[in-house]
């Protein structure tokens, strides 16, 4: 059996004290397989983006495990955080979060510079994405010259240019226009399909969750439904549809109603 | 409730703001010092014996307090405006939450007014104990004793020290709060990045580059070859082309900063996003950069210039004689006199000094001397500026003097120099030593050595030895350009029977050791005003001398400061406010895996080189500056003096970089506490 990227074991996060506690993440436990693609559901204020912030170490947890590769995450500290920031995790923001005072291929080769990276090697990779994820026209420009969508893929490039063991998209599709967030998709599942590239994604949209093999629904904390894409037979559009379905229920289904 | 809001607020400006608050006092104690100078002992001192030159001194203080207001409300309205930026989401919230722009304006307002007022509260007692001190150190270095000190309090000073720092705050505050009403709050809310700016055709910039350089090269052409001050014209010239040159580079300076990041890509580190940022802060404020630059140029221009001025009239001092006694009735009688007032136990040496205008059988002073001779061994160097000027004072002496060699021996003999010696067919040339500068002085001194032969009325002498240079008489303001030391006979037949006798006395070591020459003088001066005897004391040529150090270091050091703390403010004031501005990029920085110490380290290579900008451009400006004013203003001899020029250019190279270390520490330090915020903000949320 293959030796899971990372595993969640009865993860908690809670704000507040006591009477005024607020449970972001009750006891939330799954693993991602290498080469999954993991989608992460839920209405606002469900606990997606605390759960995201968790494992990129944004946020300390109050109670339970984060391994990534078997290691115990929330006790790295100093260069070794650092390194796992960089190089174990990509991280895609809904906002992008490029530099703006800097061309694309600076963005992109940042990481780089901060892990101390040559550049030989990085320069093939660097061609390799932006061939790939079509950005090759805007390596020189600024953040302000560019679409929205090239922005994310800017991104998507610094994310993948050191080749971490997982991509963390939070809400990625979230400040993209329908068809920008199409490609962007179609873009991250050919990643994930052809090179095996571990994705984690939070998200509430359910077009852009149709690209996942399997989904996870958070309801205030815990984890509330899993759906699996039944491959190959399934398409991508009957996936979407039963997406809509649970979602349906999570958001107000005939449940809330009674 | 209000007023607490106002409180509060003012407080963290000031706390955020260190730099800014430092800069308003200096401001505030600049502004007194310059105003309360008439009260300072020195200036008291120096009014009684140069009154005409010390009240012209004195006369100027208004125009330096309106350049002064003009200079500091560039500060003002600079780092009000970084700090208005700094706030900028603030403000926007404010507007938000429903708070009228009237209202948010008085608050501003008020926040402005209370941090006037502290700064008015700590800098007034700082300034007024700053120019006591400053009083008592100058009276005290210039040996004027502390005794009679009377510490002063200015009320005009502080009056209008008040009023012209509300004043400027003001109006510098009217012309934000216009920009700022105007804005909309979404501006306000979220404020656009420098680098989302709209940028022009880079070959524009390239040119902009290009014509700064050259047009700087023009100026620093002009400067140091001395045609700037030829007309007011050229010298408009010069400076324009100085300061467009100057504006132009630093607006053209973009594209350097462009290639160097483009150059560190690929390298390991965060040097490409270092230079982006430089760049960055490069193109958002081209214009402040540019006049800091300025500003520091003229700081150091007169740093130089006040340093040599003040070493040249330091220097110059060929001190000998303490007094020249003057008796035309009865010239001979004068040391007795000396003795029946008792005062003939203070002077270690009174002797008489011969000096009398040269007789002419023709009656025509400028037929007395004839000196052919002289002249064509002079001509024969004349290609040079000092034969030159040698030739045009020679050949048109009207009115030559001779001086006996007897009391000049003496005066030598004063000041433990050998002795001259001459036979009855000789001379021996004096002329004073500010005409004779080095220059002249080896040229006179070749044309001695072929010893030549001059006609003084008739007879031939034969002129020896080399020039004599030291002064006869106490007063620097007799002065004689060319004049015969010859044995006391042939002085005799040579000048006119009307000559003067001075009668020069130095006083005992002992007792000018005990009271310091100042005061010595002063005393001995007492006692002489009770007798009849007509004198003149060293004292008006030291407070001459004093006067010119005190109005040359005084007011250079006083602008030079005040040029060099604004420039920096502003610098470091930009340079933090951008920084803030731009924080979410230090996040994710910190979201990509970079280390504290990585972030540090970019930061701090942005400091050095944002500071080092600016500087660089002024210490060259500097180089080719001072020498333009040396040649404006100083007297040749000085300029000539290259190993002491080399030494004041090392002591104000350190000075520049001691303040300059100054500032990018403090600057560091608020950076890096600044970053310490986004690296633990980055954990919560």
């Amino acid at each position: 059996m293959k030796q899971a990227i990372l595993e969640i074991e009865s993860l908690r996060k809670y704000y507040g004290r006591q009477e005024n506690q607020t449970k972001a993440l009750d006891g939330i436990s799954f693993t991602v397989m290498p080469g999954e693609y993991l989608g992460i559901m839920g209405a606002s204020g469900s606990g997606k983006s605390t759960l995201l912030n968790c494992i990129a170490t944004v946020i300390r947890p109050t109670a339970g495990h984060i391994l990534m590769d078997g290691v115990e995450v929330s006790a790295l500290k100093g260069s070794k955080l650092a390194d796992y920031r960089g190089k174990e995790i990509g991280y895609l923001f809904q906002n992008f979060e490029l530099l703006d005072n800097l061309t694309g291929q600076e963005n992109i080769l940042l990481p780089l510079g901060i892990h101390g990276v040559t550049e030989k090697e990085g320069n093939k990779r660097l061609r390799e994405l932006a061939e790939y994820l079509e950005i090759t026209g805007v390596m020189n420009k600024f953040p302000s010259q560019m679409s929205g969508g090239q922005k994310q893929r800017v991104a998507a490039a610094r994310a993948l240019i050191l080749n971490p063991q997982i991509i963390l998209a939070d809400e990625p599709t979230g400040a993209l226009d329908t068809k920008n967030a199409r490609v962007l998709m179609e873009k991250l599942s050919g990643l994930n399909r052809m090179q095996q590239t571990t994705i984690l994604m939070v998200t509430h949209d359910s077009n852009a969750a149709s690209y996942c093999s399997r989904i996870l629904f958070i309801q205030d904390g815990v984890i509330f439904h899993e759906l699996r894409r039944k491959v190959p037979n399934e398409t991508r559009e009957q996936f979407y549809e039963r997406i809509l379905a649970v979602m349906a229920q999570l958001g107000g289904g005939s449940a809330n109603v009674l | 409730m209000f007023f607490n809001l106002v409180r509060r607020n003012s407080k963290r400006n000031r706390r955020e703001n260190g730099l800014f608050f430092f800069s308003l006092l200096a401001a505030i104690v600049a502004f007194y010092i310059i105003l309360s100078l008439p009260n300072q002992d020195i200036m008291g001192f120096l009014r009684e014996m140069e009154s005409d030159a010390v009240d012209r001194l004195l006369s100027l203080i208004p125009a330096f307090y309106a350049v002064t207001l003009f200079i500091l409300f560039f500060l003002i309205y600079f780092a009000s405006r970084y700090q208005l930026e700094r706030r900028s989401h603030e403000l926007g919230m404010y507007l938000m939450m429903g708070m009228r722009r009237t209202k948010l304006l008085t608050m501003l307002l008020a926040e402005d007014l209370w941090s006037s007022l502290v700064s008015i509260v700590v800098g007034i007692p700082v300034a007024i104990l700053l120019s006591e001190v400053i009083s008592l150190v100058t009276a005290r270095a210039v040996g004027m004793g502390i005794l009679g000190h009377q510490s002063a309090v200015s009320l005009s000073a502080v009056f209008w020290t008040i009023a012209g720092f509300v004043l400027i705050k003001l109006v510098a505050f009217l012309l934000l709060s216009g920009k700022f009403a105007s804005k909309e709050i979404g501006a306000l809310l979220s404020p656009t990045p420098e680098g989302a700016k709209r940028q022009r055709p880079a070959v524009l910039y390239r040119i902009a580059l290009a014509l700064g350089v050259l047009l700087l090269a023009a100026a620093y052409l002009l400067a140091i070859s001395g045609e700037a001050w030829y007309s007011l014209a050229v010298m408009g010239i010069t400076l324009a082309f100085g300061i467009a040159g100057t504006l132009l580079l630093f607006y053209g300076l973009r594209t350097v900063l462009g290639m160097l990041a483009q150059r560190q890509s690929g390298k390991s580190g965060l040097g490409v996003f270092t230079f982006r940022q430089l760049q960055e802060n490069v193109i958002g404020q081209p214009l402040s950069l540019a006049v800091s630059s300025l500003l520091i140029l003229a700081a150091l221009c007169c740093f130089g210039c006040g340093a040599s001025m003040t070493m040249y009239y330091g220097s110059n001092d060929t001190h000998t004689l303490d007094y020249t006694f003057q008796n035309s009735e009865n010239p001979s009688e004068l040391p007795e006199k000396l003795k029946s007032a008792g005062l003939e136990e203070y002077f270690a040496s009174v002797f008489d000094m011969r000096i009398g205008q040269m007789r002419s059988e023709s009656n025509d002073p400028a037929e007395a001397i004839h000196m052919d001779e002289m002249l064509a061994l002079i001509e024969q160097q004349a290609d040079s500026s000092a034969g030159s000027d040698l030739l045009d004072a020679y050949s048109n002496i009207d009115n030559p003097y001779v001086i006996s060699l007897l009391g000049y021996n003496q005066l030598l003999a004063a000041a433990g120099e050998p002795p001259i010696t001459l036979n009855n067919n000789q001379a021996a040339l004096y002329g004073y030593d500010s005409f004779t500068n080095r220059e002249k002085a080896e040229l006179i001194n070749y044309v001695l050595s072929q010893e030549p032969e001059i006609v003084a009325n008739g007879e031939r002498l034969q002129l020896t030895g080399t020039i004599q240079t030291r002064n006869p008489v106490t007063d620097r303001a007799i002065t004689l350009y060319f004049a015969l030391i010859v044995p006391d006979e042939t002085f005799d037949r040579l000048a006119e029977e009307t000559y003067t006798h001075y009668w020069d006395a130095t006083l005992s070591p002992g007792f000018v050791q005990e009271n310091g020459r100042m005061q010595a003088i002063q005393q001995i001066n007492h006692k002489l005003d009770a007798t009849d005897i007509h004198y003149e004391s060293y004292l008006q040529s030291m407070g001459r001398q004093l006067f010119y150090q005190v109005a040359s270091s005084y007011l250079t050091l006083y602008l030079a400061v005040i040029f060099l703390i604004i420039a920096n403010t502003v610098i470091g004031m930009q340079f933090l406010t951008q920084q803030r501005k731009t924080g979410r990029r230090y996040r994710t920085l910190v979201r990509l895996g970079s280390h504290y110490e990585a972030i540090c380290l970019s930061v701090n290579r942005q400091i050095r080189w944002f500071f080092a900008l600016p500087i660089v451009v002024a210490a060259v400006g500097s180089v080719f500056g001072v020498r333009a004013l040396f040649s404006g203003f100083l007297p040749p001899d000085l300029a000539e003096n290259i190993p002491g020029l080399y030494r004041i250019a090392f002591v104000i190279l350190f000075l520049l970089c001691v303040v300059e270390y100054g500032y990018m520490l403090v600057a560091t330090r608020a950076s890096s506490k600044y970053i310490l915020t986004r690296m633990e903000a980055g954990r919560e949320e």
